[in-house]
């Protein structure tokens, strides 16, 4: 890749965590934190703890929020025993640490991890 | 000379006696009476320094009496002390002077100190005083009763300042009015024309030394003369007879009378011991109502001692009546301990009732710190994490 294209990348994963909420910055965290622990973490973990923590009342949201992070590459869905678990990408820890760097949000405690 | 030990005994030596001793552990409750000369600092110090009250706790009132202790049994000799039995400065300074005066040997009469305790209304005032009072009763004050070395015991009760829902100051007023006129008698004796027996300052203040529970009492004395005339045309053992049944009922009337009378500031009083009165009589009134009384006294075997005087102000026969007995604080003690037992049930029930489960708390240091961890998501141990787990 020329150097232009690689500067191109970087401005590019730069707008992209810019443009990330609290919502998609918890579900990064926790899905860290989780895997971390040697837990598993699904949807339902995650619509959870978002509305533990007042984000969101509605799992279309949530759903929502964890498919734009799919689709950045920033978390990985896999079928295991009936459930699609979600693990956070190496690119998806990238963005946390930017984001943890900028101070942008605040941490939560996650309930799931709380309940463990 | 008066003392007040506590608020409330200052409070109430203060109304009588404007050269009363104030006696308390708090100096800015001291400065808080009206009234009363000279006030005394009874210290007592917490880690915190001096106390500035004593939280109805009688232990620091009876601390602190050490440091005044001196002072006090050599200024109460004789005078009237005042205190409260609820709270802590009155009942636990006055708890020390009872048992100093019980250890004490024949204490002359002259020297006998009167003593005027307010006792909280058990039905609704707060358990904590019930219980200080129980205390008191039972310990201090009977022992100091059976040793014989007070003088009068006056207890005054909270019950009407409850029960009419008076301010204290209107309430205290009434106390020691009440009391003045017990107190007045003497000076009755002296200014008015005596028209039988006399009651002079000495005799008074030897009845003052007798060391018994005074319930004291005024009211007009209501008597007719028409309801109590006899046949003119009775002679002989007859006419003796009517005479003797008109004098019994005149009696016992005025002994119904003294009981609807019974002074309500007081604790009613149990059987008479002995007995003291003042008559007082309008101008040209009837003396002789006096028998009515002494007979009233006779039926209960009693001798009553008093005197008539002429008081050109009344416009009715007007009595005032002391009695003294013993033995009250075991029944008192009674009606205290049933309601104090009945409101710590009542605790205890209410306390079941809340049901609070109080499962044991155990902790394993090692998660619990790595529970904190988590929770507070320290950013460097995320991305610790991200690097362990191999995103970074």
């Amino acid at each position: 890749m020329k150097k232009d294209e690689t500067e191109d990348m970087r401005e590019l994963f730069e707008a992209q965590v810019a443009r990330l909420q609290e919502i998609h910055f918890l579900i990064l965290l926790w899905a860290t934190q989780t895997e971390g622990e040697s837990l598993k973490y699904n949807i339902t973990n995650v619509f959870d703890d978002l509305k533990s923590a007042r984000i969101t009342r509605t799992k279309q949201t949530a759903v929502a929020a964890v498919s734009v992070l799919l689709s950045l590459c920033f978390i990985d869905l896999r079928d295991e025993h009936n459930r699609k678990n979600i693990y956070i990408t190496k690119y998806g820890g990238k963005a946390l640490r930017a984001i943890l760097d900028k101070e942008t949000f605040k941490m939560k405690p996650s309930a799931f991890l709380e309940g463990k | 000379m008066t003392i007040g030990i506590g608020g409330a005994g200052s409070k109430l030596a203060a109304k009588l006696d404007s050269q009363a001793i104030l006696v308390n552990v708090s100096e800015s409750e001291l400065n808080k009476v009206p009234g009363g000369k000279e006030r005394i600092l009874a210290t007592v110090r917490s880690e915190r320094g001096q106390f500035r009250g004593s939280r109805k706790d009688p232990q620091i009132g009876h601390d602190a009496y050490q440091s005044v202790r001196r002072d006090l049994l050599g200024k109460i000799r004789g005078e009237k002390v005042f205190s409260s039995t609820g709270g802590g400065t009155g009942n636990g300074i006055t708890t020390g002077l009872l048992e100093d005066i019980s250890e004490q040997n024949d204490i002359d009469k002259s020297n006998k100190t009167f003593f005027a305790f307010v006792l909280p209304y058990e039905q609704l005032e707060s358990s904590e005083y019930v219980d200080n009072t129980i205390a008191f009763l039972s310990g201090p004050l009977a022992k100091a009763i059976d040793k014989g070395n007070t003088g009068n015991i006056v207890l005054f009760s909270n019950k009407v300042k409850f029960e009419q829902r008076l301010s204290e100051d209107e309430f205290n007023n009434m106390l020691i009015e009440s009391l003045k006129e017990f107190l007045d008698i003497p000076n009755k004796n002296e200014i008015h024309r005596l028209l039988d027996g006399h009651t002079d300052y000495e005799d008074f203040n030897e009845w003052l030394a007798k060391p018994y529970f005074n319930h004291f009492t005024s009211f007009d004395y209501e008597y007719k003369p028409s309801k109590y005339e006899i046949d003119e045309d009775l002679k002989g053992e007859e006419r003796e007879k009517a005479i003797e049944k008109r004098n019994a009922k005149a009696a016992s009337d005025f002994g119904k009378q003294l009981e609807e009378h019974h002074n309500p500031l007081l604790l009613e009083p149990e059987t008479a011991i002995e007995a003291m009165f003042l008559l007082e009589v309008p101008k040209d009134g009837d003396a002789t109502l006096m028998y009515n009384i002494v007979s009233y006294f006779s039926t209960l075997n009693l001798r009553a001692v008093g005197s008539v005087v002429e008081n050109p102000d009344l416009v009715k026969p007007h009595v005032t009546v002391s009695i003294l007995y013993s033995g009250k604080p075991a029944e008192q003690l009674e009606s205290f301990k049933k309601n104090s037992e009945e409101i710590h049930q009542e605790r205890v029930r209410k306390t079941i009732d809340q049901n609070v489960e109080l499962t044991p708390l155990k902790v394993n240091l090692e998660d619990e710190a790595k529970r904190v961890i988590r929770q507070r998501g320290v950013k460097e141990d995320i991305l610790e994490t991200l690097k362990r787990i191999g995103k970074l």
